[in-house]
């Protein structure tokens, strides 16, 4: 199970990597995607077991481990349902229909006159044979095609599906990495300087080795760090330690400057324009700040290494983990665990090589813990993002000129990568949805002075934040009803529709009436179309209420529309915290934002009142992502809101009055 | 210097030996293996390893062992009786108020506390008593839904 060649065609899969059944009589189902609370794990299961006519609790789905699932590039960018479920979906319909061919071999009656129900398939005249007696002798195998039919999945609208984790979390049950008990266990942490790539001048390791519980002090050219009996030891004997650090030699690249999009005559059009605005918005670093600091447990044994992690990207941390010990890839085995919130923190595999590399020299398994405050210090941070916006307007408010500038840093782990990747990642979203006869939109990318990579939505949060918010600074100058000026310049009948949507359910039109600050946003983030309304309070100088949210989404036809609905909720609450609370303090080169005291995000006490989701879900239209969308547009309109409570554009964030 | 102590934990009485500095979280995790008390940032800020002493819920990460000697210490895995979810738990269940579930159980522990206290709280004070507990995956509206379905179950 190796990656793919690079250009490569996606080859055909085979059904025995994706579709097997067990004994007993379990579907398995396996995805090299993992779960971290969006719900895929429950969103595959249902697919599996709709088209293979069982109930949902006869589907195991294996999830992310490198020995049983196929190749994958990682979990991130909304992909997994609508890639990686299409993918579970044809192999489960092909699978079917495999059974059904054995089936009709076996009772000698045509396909045509057998159904399967609860994993049995049943001829008419009574005589039925299971999935497990058509399977005992020869696995499921053969070259996954295409098949017509197939019943889908049909979200009602009361949907009740639990999520398939939802047991083990309220009981406490579920095992995260620091919950991986081994025979022989030991704790490690690693001596880190002020930034992940500052280099020791000097160690001294004073009483460590001595020190109460000790068990050994790992010197690896720079790399130093302890392991203990104890976590708390482990911590004591690093914290007796001393090192003089220097900043990294070199500058981290060079700055790369693209043309994302550009259509004549944006000079021209602004020459003639009857009215031109420009406005410049900032939005500085932040931390993912999840609730489970990094950790991870690894097990290096001579001829095998075993990883129990949590990690976006398994198949990727196994090549890490070969590399760093030098061991043949199908010698390294990464497990992932039951994983904290992830929001893009888990693309860069810190914990799980620092466990390796010590796990390696002790000869027990290790587990390394790192604590809120490396976490804070260490960890890649969500780049910061400038975006300057200069657009004319004739003497109709219709936009005939855009120029649009985004300066930002790399949101890719390991450097900025060609320029179509940077495109895709750092220029997420920087080219407006809207019609404009003349725009120009240019991206520069240069390296923080922090290390940066990926955050939910890469530069789309960022850039919609711009957007949206200049879009409502045009309405504005023009005398326009926002949503009625975004309309205007919409071509995209989808994008048209959310914006209705929540048009119509947060009773727009009366706002003023009511006397309610609303601001809207809207968005088009991988083929899903979202648009949200904020609504916000003023209780008192100085201080901004998020009291309720709106949000239509149309993301084709839903899977888990319960499911679906948490995350766009989710993202929404999420964004709100990031859009009005953070903001990372960087001092000499690193970050100097120490605890949650230092970094408010938000608590209960924040949240909206109440958050209307409303799906499109057109079942014909195939499933496009849920994990993302609901950040993007919430600072827009946010921002959008406090200018229609109080007079003030706040340009930057956090939003503060 | 060790701590030699006994602390009841979940109706059971278990005798201790531990380092003194150890957090009563530590203790929880490692030397009594009840790993549902979560590490989320050790200063008593993020409410990820909120336990209940004598009822009332606090944070495991700033308590030693000698502090709760002689104290009814409940977790996550002692609230379920005999197999039956406590009420709290079958909310949170209903209302799918999780995703990657790592703050749940702190925010189950304290809705708990909250509800022995006060059976029918407004959602002022629902969110003041979950106000504790930092959630990044944002449910915290699933989570007030939560306590006052459990509340009216158990009112």
């Amino acid at each position: 199970m190796t990656a793919p060649a690079p250009g490569s065609e996606p080859k055909p899969e085979r059904v025995e990597t994706r579709i097997a059944v067990a004994r007993d009589g379990t579907v398995l189902a396996f995805s090299g995607k993992v779960e971290y609370g969006q719900g895929i794990r429950t969103g595959f299961a249902r697919i599996v077991a709709e088209e293979l006519h069982v109930s949902i609790d006869r589907v195991r789905v294996e999830l992310g481990d490198t020995d049983t699932a196929p190749w994958d590039m990682g979990t991130f960018g909304s992909m997994s349902t609508a890639v990686d479920g299409a993918a579970l979906r044809k192999a489960a319909i092909f699978a079917h229909a495999l059974l059904l061919e054995r089936a009709s071999e076996r009772l000698g009656v045509e396909t045509a006159q057998l159904h399967s129900e609860h994993g049995i398939v049943c001829a008419a005249d009574g005589r039925r044979v299971t999935f497990t007696e058509l399977t005992q002798k020869n696995a499921l195998t053969g070259e996954v095609t295409a098949l017509p039919g197939g019943r889908g999945v049909r979200g009602p609208a009361t949907d009740v599906t639990l999520r398939l984790e939802a047991l083990e979390i309220v009981t406490g049950a579920r095992r995260y990495p620091a919950d991986v008990r081994l025979p022989g266990l030991v704790y490690g942490a690693v001596l880190h300087g002020p930034r992940i790539d500052a280099r020791p001048e000097s160690i001294q390791e004073n009483s460590a080795r001595a020190m109460p519980g000790v068990l050994a002090v790992v010197r690896d050219g720079d790399f130093c760090g302890v392991v203990a009996e104890r976590q708390e030891q482990a911590l004591a004997a690093i914290a007796a330690m001393h090192a003089a650090w220097r900043a990294p030699q070199q500058a981290a690249g060079a700055p790369t400057d693209l043309t994302l999009y550009a259509r004549d005559g944006v000079d021209r059009a602004l020459a003639g324009a009857a009215r031109v605005h420009e406005a410049a918005y900032h939005v500085p670093h932040i931390a993912h700040a999840a609730m489970c600091p990094s950790v991870a447990v690894a097990d290096v044994r001579d001829v095998a290494a075993d990883l129990y992690v949590a990690t976006q990207r398994p198949f990727g941390l196994r090549d890490e983990v070969a590399q760093a010990l030098g061991m043949a890839i199908e010698s390294v085995h990464i497990h992932p665990q039951a994983m904290g919130g992830m929001f893009g923190r888990g693309g860069m595999n810190d914990a799980p090589l620092e466990a390796a590399r010590l796990s390696r020299v002790v000869g027990r398994p290790v587990r390394v813990q790192w604590t809120r405050e490396e976490e804070f210090r260490l960890s890649p941070a969500r780049p910061i993002v400038d975006v300057t916006i200069r657009a004319g307007l004739d003497a109709s408010g219709r936009i005939v000129a855009w120029r649009s500038s985004s300066r930002t840093n790399p949101f890719t782990y390991g450097g900025a990568g060609d320029s179509r990747v940077l495109a895709m990642t750092s220029g997420r979203n920087a080219v407006a949805a809207y019609s404009v006869e003349a725009m120009e939109v240019m991206l520069h990318v240069q390296p923080a002075a922090i290390r940066t990579g990926a955050f939910r939505s890469l530069a789309a949060a960022p850039n919609i934040f711009a957007i949206e918010s200049f879009m409502d600074e045009l309405a504005a100058q023009c005398g326009q009803d926002p949503i009625s000026f975004r309309l205007r310049h919409l071509d995209d009948p989808r994008l048209a529709r959310v914006l209705e949507l929540v048009h119509r359910r947060s009773r727009w039109g009366e706002r003023e009436r009511d006397g309610r600050a609303l601001g809207v946003a809207c968005a088009v983030y991988h083929g899903t179309y979202v648009a949200q309304i904020a609504e916000i309070r003023v209780p008192s100088p100085g201080s901004v209420r998020f009291e309720r949210a709106w949000c239509a989404v149309d993301a084709g036809r839903l899977v888990h529309p319960d499911g679906a609905r948490n995350q766009i909720e989710g993202g929404i609450q999420h964004a709100a915290s990031c859009a009005m609370f953070e903001e990372l303090t960087i001092a000499d080169g690193g970050v100097a934002t120490a605890t949650l005291r230092d970094y408010p995000i938000a608590a209960t006490v924040d949240a909206p009142a109440e958050i209307d989701v409303a799906f499109v879900d057109d079942p014909a239209i195939a499933s496009t992502g849920i994990g993302e969308p609901g950040f993007v547009p919430t600072a827009a309109a946010l921002a959008n809101a406090i200018f229609a409570a109080t007079g003030k554009r706040l340009r930057d964030l956090p939003l503060s009055i | 210097m060790r701590a030699l102590v006994s602390i009841t934990v979940n109706g059971s009485v278990r005798d201790l030996d531990v380092p003194e500095e150890a957090s009563l979280l530590s203790v929880l995790r490692e030397d009594l293996d009840l790993t549902g008390t979560r590490f989320g940032c050790g200063q008593g800020i993020c409410g990820a390893c909120y336990v209940l002493v004598d009822g009332e819920a606090h944070p495991a990460c700033r308590l030693r062992v000698e502090d709760v000697a002689g104290k009814d210490v409940a977790t996550i895995e002692g609230l379920a009786r005999d197999g039956e979810l406590h009420p709290v738990q079958r909310a949170f269940l209903e209302e799918d108020a999780m995703q990657c579930g790592y703050c749940t159980s702190g925010m189950i522990v304290s809705a708990v506390a909250l509800l022995r206290a006060s059976p029918n709280p407004g959602d002022e004070e629902i969110r003041a008593a979950l106000a504790p507990h930092l959630c990044r995956c944002g449910i915290y509206l699933r989570a007030v839904r939560a306590v006052r379905r459990a509340a009216g179950r158990t009112a």
